[in-house]
């Protein structure tokens, strides 16, 4: 009698707990607990059909069909390019600064981030076809305000540089000086041992030549393309929600100083 | 007349054959007025069940629960019917990690066989055929969370599926509507009633628990495959 009062006064209680869930993994486990608690109050009040059923349908089957629902919407997914300092993989970890930023996003908007590292024209290919949530890892902002790829705002400061030898200077227009090359950016370091970077990429921002510079690699003809440039993510452009979203809580970070903290750690 | 013309009547003529039936069933049966009470205590003793709510919605008012079952089917036919137009969404297929399916071919033969438990059994403890139904679609839901919807329908093909579910529908009608054959009214029991308590009691109860326990299953996972094959992979 006393155990169906309690379960009865906590059914309100595990209710709110779902109910206010940021993860909605978490809420779709509240709501199962939920039915699981209401079984076990009919079954004190003498119905064990109504139990029975009552855990059987809300507790398996309602909670296994939410999770299939949010395997795709419950995550964030980003698609990027492994940029060391920005975005790479450190033995079984991502580090860096746009994973601290990104995970912060996640887990602000109630999303799991998860992480695919692609090739550089596969990501802006993936996030143009809305395959993906974000593309991330060095990714400078564009100014166009056409097509189907949008950035967010600049969260990070930087420079690009462009081999002066001439032949990129045609190629490389039409994406406004931003690196482009086949396959992933781990992929260059041998063609700068070989001395031949200058003939697979026109130009290089900052992160990207530094990761370059460290592993003691001629980087002459390298010369600064006028212009401001970010570093930012880039968002399907009818993603408009996204994007709102993402500028506010960047915004947010910004303006308590965690930004700067967190650029602070990474670079210097 | 077009191929599709023709299936909408036939839709149309089963629909009207089986309210007629239910017309029917209804004129011939001849329900007395009786005191609520008598369900409690003549229950066990009438139907032969030791499950009385088995004995209520199986035997009494087996009318309602075939009228669910109904229900139930054409909700079924419906998703499918509505489905099959829509063009399959090709997305990458999703799988999940050792441990999600460690856990889950650990639990679902657990859930089989508490299915088999439920269905078999619901006339003399809790259960019955709907929730044993639910448990075993659940309990491949899971498998297919875990593994892919591709690698559960090479195994379970749908459309076979699909066939049987139709089939267990009509035996069920059938046997609601043999006792007119032999001359008594429509849904009544032919079965013995048997010793209540023991495994073979509570008359066609545990033949209904087990079919229907069969329609629920193959009626939930061919909701569900449809709604994976028709607007995303699993």
């Amino acid at each position: 009698m006393i155990a169906r009062w309690i379960l009865l006064a906590l059914l309100p209680v595990v209710a709110a707990i779902a109910l206010f869930q940021s993860r909605r993994l978490s809420a779709i486990i509240g709501m199962g607990l939920f039915s699981f608690m209401l079984a076990a109050v009919y079954l004190l009040m003498n119905a064990p059909d109504v139990a029975i059923t009552e855990a059987t349908i809300g507790a398996a089957l309602v909670t296994a069909i939410y999770v299939l629902a949010i395997r795709r919407t419950g995550r964030l997914t980003v698609v990027a390019d492994e940029v060391p300092g920005l975005l790479a993989r450190e033995g079984d970890h991502i580090v860096g600064l746009e994973y601290e930023i990104l995970e912060g996003f996640a887990r602000h908007i109630g999303l799991d981030l998860s992480i695919q590292f692609v090739p550089l024209r596969r990501v802006r290919w993936l996030v143009a076809h809305q395959e993906a949530d974000l593309g991330a890892g060095g990714m400078i902002r564009r100014t166009d305000s056409e097509g189907a790829l949008a950035s967010t705002p600049v969260h990070l400061e930087t420079g690009v540089f462009a081999f002066s030898n001439g032949r990129q200077e045609t190629e490389s227009a039409p994406l406004g000086g931003i690196p482009d090359y086949q396959g992933y950016f781990s992929e260059l370091l041998a063609h700068d041992r070989q001395g031949t970077l200058s003939a697979v990429v026109g130009s290089l921002d900052l992160a990207r030549v530094l990761s370059l510079g460290r592993v003691g690699a001629g980087l002459q003809d390298l010369g600064r393309v006028e212009g401001d440039y970010g570093y930012a993510f880039l968002v399907p452009r009818q993603r408009a929600k996204l994007r709102k979203d993402y500028a506010a809580y960047l915004a947010q970070l910004r303006e308590s100083g965690q930004l700067a903290r967190l650029i602070k750690r990474h670079f210097s | 007349m077009t191929h599709e013309r023709f299936r909408t009547l036939l839709a149309a003529c089963i629909v009207v054959v089986f309210v007629a039936l239910i017309g029917m069933m209804v004129a011939l049966s001849n329900p007395d007025p009786v005191d609520s009470n008598r369900y409690l205590a003549l229950n066990v003793e009438e139907t032969g069940a030791s499950n009385r709510v088995a004995g209520i919605y199986l035997n009494y008012r087996l009318l309602d629960t075939l009228l669910e079952v109904l229900v139930f089917s054409v909700a079924v036919l419906g998703v499918r019917h509505y489905l099959q137009h829509s063009e399959g969404i090709q997305l990458s297929s999703l799988s999940e990690s050792e441990v999600v399916q460690t856990a889950v071919s650990f639990l679902t033969p657990l859930a089989l066989l508490l299915c088999a438990f439920f269905a078999i059994f619901g006339h003399i403890s809790p259960g019955g055929g709907f929730a044993a139904g639910v448990i075993a679609a659940s309990g491949l839901l899971y498998v297919a969370i875990a593994h892919g919807m591709k690698a559960m329908e090479a195994r379970l093909n749908p459309w076979r599926l699909a066939r049987i579910e139709k089939a267990i529908l009509l035996i069920l009608l059938a046997f609601v509507l043999a006792p007119i054959a032999l001359g008594k009214s429509p849904l009544s029991d032919l079965l013995p009633k048997g010793t209540p308590g023991e495994l073979l009691s509570g008359g066609s109860i545990l033949i209904y628990n087990v079919l229907i326990g069969m329609k629920v299953f193959l009626g939930a996972w061919l909701v569900i495959a449809a709604f994976a094959q028709h607007r995303g992979e699993l």
